[in-house]
């Protein structure tokens, strides 16, 4: 049975991850000299931002490949 | 506020572009071997002209949820020794923290030179004797002709698991052994350093766990992503606090590696377990190479030697050149063996499969 493409899934996660990409380029420098304060609590932006970005485009790249036919071989 | 201590570069289209492509190839490797994306990556940013310790950090940065994407892929295939993982990660959360500390203290001694050099010193000796050894032993495999089977545990591995220390052993059932902690928490520290050091514990980490605990190639390298997941989360705490991370270069990374790596754990589903051990063995050396070259430049740098500055540019262009040739030979040998595997795949899967064959 040829299971469904996770088209829908695929649109919603590119436009999230998209948009979180497009603010890093339309305030880069802005966050730079933000995100490289040492004090207080700052140092935990780069590792906040680093979760974030990967929930966002790792949803989409996995429904990429899911998408193209590109899945896993599974030895059972 | 307090200043940033270092200089960060700037990012120009073609520096973005190559970030991406080689964060992909990078991803994808990792997503293969469970490691290996830092050792491309981090020269590969020092040779765009970041510094040693902002390439190191940010590639930290990068690592950790690249490595919870991969691991979550491969988890679902049955890949990662959870147990393993936390064992290992646990003991190497510790060798970070020092590796990172030691990392700082160069880089306050001896300037960028000579953290470049120290980077890149690391690099080439770990490389060349590991990825000799790898390369020896996917050879073996080769030579036997039983490339179709699953890796057998070492004559240390099976010395390693007949060592009974009581109240020490630990069982770790997707690997298959069981161990004595004595023997797991050094293989651990040790990969925790390394990846400090250079990005990635990997080469101590995936080695060790096929060739001293005597797991599987396929476990090993998944279980190396538990590993670097919470080694690059803890590092990347360490390398923020010092305000070393440059978000920019993380970010544009992960856009490039999470398609790689998701690639890659897909592609160990297709490929015999061996090939795991060329790819691993390939890229090392071309790698140790690679920084190997660049080492009389840092030194020239630090008044330890007389090079002309046509000289330092020719062997940087050279570095570079096989920092791409280690590149493109991985995601080569991994996609060609995904299509090998893809072609030879039966229409119907049958309910018990033998070895991807």
């Amino acid at each position: 049975m040829q299971k469904r493409k996770p088209y829908v899934e695929l649109t919603v996660s590119g436009l999230a991850s998209a948009s979180l990409y497009l603010l890093l380029y339309l305030y880069r420098d802005e966050i730079m000299a933000t995100f490289t304060r040492t004090d207080g609590w700052y140092p935990a932006l780069p590792i906040v931002a680093a979760f974030v970005f990967s929930f966002a485009h790792g949803a989409f790249t996995g429904y990429f490949w899911e998408v193209l036919g590109v899945t896993a071989r599974l030895k059972r | 506020m307090e200043a940033a201590a270092i200089t960060f570069f700037e990012l120009e289209a073609l520096d973005v572009f190559a970030l991406l492509v080689i964060g992909f190839i990078g991803g994808l490797v990792s997503g293969f071997i469970g490691s290996g994306g830092a050792f491309v990556l981090t020269p590969a940013m020092m040779s765009l002209g970041v510094p040693g310790v902002v390439a190191v950090a940010s590639n930290m940065c990068h690592k950790f949820p690249k490595a919870m994407v991969g691991a979550y892929k491969r988890y679902k295939y049955g890949h990662v020794d959870v147990k393993l993982g936390l064992w290992m990660a646990a003991s190497a959360s510790i060798g970070v923290w020092i590796g990172a500390g030691i990392q700082h203290d160069i880089k306050a001694a001896y300037g960028e030179a000579g953290s470049n050099l120290y980077v890149s010193a690391a690099f080439v000796i770990v490389l060349t004797v590991v990825g000799a050894f790898v390369l020896r032993d996917a050879w073996k495999i080769y030579r036997a002709g039983n490339t179709h089977l699953d890796d057998k545990p070492s004559r240390l591995a099976r010395w390693v698991q007949s060592v009974e220390i009581p109240g020490t052993m630990v069982h770790f059932r997707t690997s298959g052994t069981r161990v004595s902690a004595l023997f797991t928490v050094p293989l651990g520290f040790a990969t925790g350093m390394l990846a400090a050091t250079i990005a990635v514990g990997g080469f101590i980490g995936v080695p060790g766990m096929m060739y001293v605990i005597g797991a599987p190639a396929l476990v090993a390298s998944a279980t190396e992503l538990v590993i670097a997941f919470a080694m690059g989360l803890g590092g990347s705490i360490k390398y923020a606090l010092h305000g070393q991370v440059d978000i920019r270069l993380t970010l544009i990374l992960l856009a490039g590696s999470l398609f790689g790596v998701q690639l890659g754990a897909i592609g160990t589903t297709f490929v015999r377990p061996y090939v795991i051990k060329v790819v691993m063995a390939a890229i090392m050396l071309i790698v140790a190479a690679s920084r190997g070259l660049m080492i009389p430049v840092y030194l020239t740098q630090l008044g330890e030697a007389d090079l002309s500055q046509a000289v330092m540019a020719a062997l940087g262009s050279v570095s570079f050149a096989l920092l791409v040739l280690a590149l493109c030979t991985g995601g080569i040998i991994i996609l060609a063996a995904m299509l090998k595997g893809h072609r030879s795949q039966a229409p119907a899967l049958p309910a018990r499969q033998a070895p991807a064959d």
